[in-house]
């Protein structure tokens, strides 16, 4: 029995042997590109957005034959990892796509929490990332391989403020903002700065914060209304805004609340109902009576997965327009990634005016883009209407 | 029927012939031989994994035994197969019993010259291997990290949890306060930061601060575990668990309204000096004074504690020191894998120290065993793998893994090895001792 091993497998490895010396030759380069999303955990319709979005791309170019880079077609494949809505995950999967798949670009992570660990991972192994969600200032700072497609909240919260004041001619602000959670806490502080700077330090008369996962806001929102305040601006997120907004008006507030881009979820009118209409927030893109490229993009959506896109979907569609123009401008793919990924990079740092479907962006003046914001108006049917469009 | 029985019966036969084959052939290599085999493995992998995976149709060598990729394509499923036989079993196996008598004799003779000297040896191996095997890849060097960090905090967990019987919930509170306290003492005195300003002292020393910074970490965690040990004299069981609870989530808001420490936005910008070989030597470190205490005189009044109270006080234990030494403990390995994490990720975020953290840290004690140093790495080992390799499967993972732990619960309510001792002796020792004797 032992020498019967013994031999198998001796012979099993000259085999071997032999056969990994004859082994070798290079196929044509496909091109990957690794999507880091929140599958599962905390956020899974962001993720499910991302997705989708990602395989209508990626259907896209099958249908075109691949990708056109300098005049040759090469295959495009998409890999895609799950990060649970975990920061270890979300740099485990950075890691793996980098250094085992060799992706030549990351579109993710989208929650800060996750991007801006990833983006370290990312900025080190010298592969250009593009988070289309995360607005947490760390994401990119400091980092010449990590993007985003998204605007900033310091862009965010003087929007909501002149646009506030400019439609009504308020002068006294409530805001309301979960303390614990750093996207709805920044941009709070953000428009607070903005507001005071309009009105004078004290027109914030309302600065009131609850913790991610309450759902009785009544105390607060009394506050608020006994403060005067002549609207509330509440960057949360759609579960709590409907409970926010329908409080509100069990207490007898009847002025208007205004939002930020968080609201943009599909799930925002099953939720929130009539208790809504009429509301404004400022966002990334409106979908309803959107034109052209976009309102293609949200019909296709809407056609294959059954419900309007959301800001998610949309700048994911976005970032995965940016890479292929990089990669486009970059020009060649010489399958050594190294060189490749800085390619599409300095590509990627050139792009002077990307129109995508959620505006115009710039790419020349850091690796946050210049790009306008939108503000919508939430109609009596419950869809996202455009309203005005906001620049810098 | 008779079809059945027989082919149950042809099942019996050939899997106890392995069996008699392994115990022949293997039941006297020594754990000696196992190590040098895996590490001749890791080597060949080096050496020829990536183009034997070519070879055998994959894209390149699989990363954690082929899981993740036939996950995703099943299609590749006998390559990954083929891989792990002829790079990983075939070469241990061949030169574990190639080595089997050799090492045995290596293994006795380095038994009576002096256990430290050997078991120094064995890890050495050991660390070997995991090098060699991760270096052929950044991932697994990410994953072998967060699975040490993993022992670290299930086995100091255990610690309370199992020897010791209370059920604290305030692990992820203590791995807070580690990792922000690491964070904030490697940041202000050994990098330049917008919020810190300057580095305090020259960047280059900070490697050889490294363990003073981590050892402050475990410090600072202790004294906050007396928030919750202190309470913790006077209650048990549910009470103790709302109460350590309370603890994670005070930790948590804290860190949540302190605006220098980025409040939720997290921290960023910790150096990379959480590096292989320095999480491992802190790992074993960890296991090694963990075993130590636990097996103690002064380690066996937690089990004595646990099993009767009142009893061990009549026995002239002091309850209240023993229950207030352990607590202190275990946070302090807690706060230092803490201080390890934020340095392998280089970031951290008050929201990653929540219940999400809490249930993962009570899964791996539970599914490894309690009251045991070899469950716990056994669970951590175990739990981590399992949840990288199944990552791919997205949603399914959170079906296949709570069913998973249900079933031990129900089959092995203590865990997988539950109440064992962990002897380092009787693992290095070589296997052929009786039979000489």
């Amino acid at each position: 029995m032992r020498k019967s091993f013994l031999v198998v497998s001796i012979t099993a490895s000259l085999v071997l042997a032999i056969l990994l010396s004859a082994c070798g030759g290079a196929a044509q380069p496909v091109i990957k590109i690794g999507v880091n999303a929140p599958l599962t955990g905390d956020i899974p319709k962001v993720g499910e957005g991302t997705k989708y979005a990602a395989e209508l791309w990626l259907e896209d170019i099958k249908n075109a034959g691949g990708l056109d880079v300098g005049g040759k077609k090469y295959q495009v494949e998409l890999v895609i990892e799950d990060n649970e809505s975990k920061a270890e995950s979300a740099v485990a999967a950075n890691t793996k796509m980098i250094t085992q798949d060799e992706v030549l670009v990351i579109v993710g992570p989208q929650a800060s929490k996750q991007a801006v660990p990833a983006g370290e991972v990312a900025n080190n192994y010298e592969t250009p990332m593009i988070s289309p969600w995360s607005t947490n200032p760390n994401t990119t700072k400091d980092r010449p391989w990590v993007f985003r497609a998204c605007f900033l909240d310091p862009f965010q919260g003087p929007v909501v403020a002149n646009f506030v004041t400019e439609e009504f001619g308020f002068t006294k602000a409530g805001v309301l903002y979960d303390v614990a959670s750093d996207y709805p806490k920044g941009l709070a502080e953000f428009f607070k700065k903005a507001w005071e700077e309009l009105h004078g330090p004290g027109s914030v008369v309302a600065y009131e914060s609850f913790t991610t996962k309450d759902t009785d806001f009544s105390a607060q929102l009394t506050k608020i209304k006994d403060s005067g305040a002549e609207f509330i601006f509440t960057p949360q997120y759609y579960n709590e805004v409907a409970l926010i907004v329908k409080q509100a008006h069990q207490l007898g507030w009847d002025k208007p609340i205004v939002g930020s881009d968080s609201w943009g979820s599909s799930e925002l009118i099953p939720l929130c109902g009539a208790d809504c209409y009429g509301l404004f927030f400022s966002t990334h893109y409106a979908a309803a009576g959107a034109t052209g490229k976009t309102k293609e993009f949200i019909d296709r959506y809407n056609a294959k997965y059954g419900y309007i896109p959301d800001d998610v979907a949309a700048l994911t569609w976005d970032a995965f327009g940016l890479v292929q123009q990089a990669i486009q401008n970059c020009g060649k793919i010489t399958g050594d990634i190294k060189a490749d990924r800085k390619c599409v990079r300095d590509a990627l740092a050139q792009i002077k005016a990307y129109d995508g479907i959620t505006g115009k962006m710039d790419f020349t003046q850091g690796n946050d883009p210049v790009k306008c914001a939108v503000i919508v108006k939430i109609d009596d049917k419950g869809e996202f209407t455009f309203y005005k469009s906001v620049c810098p | 029927m008779a079809v059945v029985s027989e082919t149950i019966d042809e099942r019996t036969t050939l899997w106890s012939r392995m069996r008699v084959w392994l115990r022949k052939n293997y039941g006297e290599v020594p754990l000696f031989a196992w190590l040098v085999g895996a590490l001749v493995a890791a080597i060949i992998e080096m050496l020829v994994g990536n183009p034997f995976a070519r070879l055998i149709g994959m894209p390149r060598g699989p990363v954690l035994f082929g899981f993740l990729i036939v996950l995703k394509t099943p299609l590749l499923i006998p390559p990954a197969i083929l891989y792990n036989l002829v790079i990983y079993i075939f070469p241990t196996l061949l030169v574990a019993r190639l080595l089997g008598s050799l090492s045995n004799r290596i293994a006795g003779w380095l038994m009576d010259r002096s256990v430290i000297l050997s078991t120094l040896i064995h890890l050495g191996l050991l660390y070997a291997t995991l090098h060699i095997w991760a270096s052929f890849n950044d991932y697994r060097v990410l994953v072998v990290k967060l699975i040490l960090l993993a022992i670290m905090i299930t086995l100091s967990l255990n610690v309370v949890n199992g020897y010791m019987g209370e059920f604290s919930c305030s692990h992820p509170g203590f791995m807070a306060m580690g990792a922000y306290t690491a964070s904030i003492l490697s940041v202000v005195f050994f990098v330049d930061d917008s919020v810190f300003g300057p580095a305090i002292l020259p960047p280059v020393l900070g490697q050889f601060a490294f363990p003073l910074i981590l050892i402050i970490s475990g410090l600072v965690a202790s004294i906050s575990a007396l928030l919750v040990a202190v309470p913790s004299f006077r209650t048990r069981g549910d009470y103790l668990a709302i109460i350590s609870l309370a603890f994670t989530f005070i930790v948590k808001s804290l860190i949540e309204n302190l605006e220098i420490v980025g409040g939720p936005r997290g921290m960023r910008g910790q150096p990379d000096w959480a590096t292989l070989p320095v999480v491992f030597v802190w790992t074993m470190l960890c296991v090694w004074v963990i075993n130590n205490y636990v097996r103690s005189t002064f380690g066996k009044t937690m089990n004595a504690v646990r099993d009767g109270e009142m009893a061990a006080n009549a026995m002239t234990i002091n309850t209240r020191r023993t229950k207030m030494v352990t607590f202190l403990f275990a946070a302090f390995w807690a706060g230092v894998a803490g201080g390890l994490l934020a340095h392998v990720l280089r970031y951290v975020n008050p929201g990653s120290f929540g219940i999400q953290k809490l249930a993962e840290v009570l899964a791996m004690v539970y599914f490894g065993g309690l009251n045991s140093v070899v469950g716990s790495i056994v669970g951590a080992v175990g739990f981590n793998l399992l949840s990288e390799a199944l990552r791919p499967l997205e949603l399914y993972k959170w079906i296949i893994i709570p069913i998973m732990i249900i079933l031990i619960m129900i089959y092995r309510p203590t865990g997988l090895i539950a109440f064992t001792e962990f002897d380092v002796k009787k693992i290095i020792q070589p296997r052929n001792r009786d039979r000489e004797a």
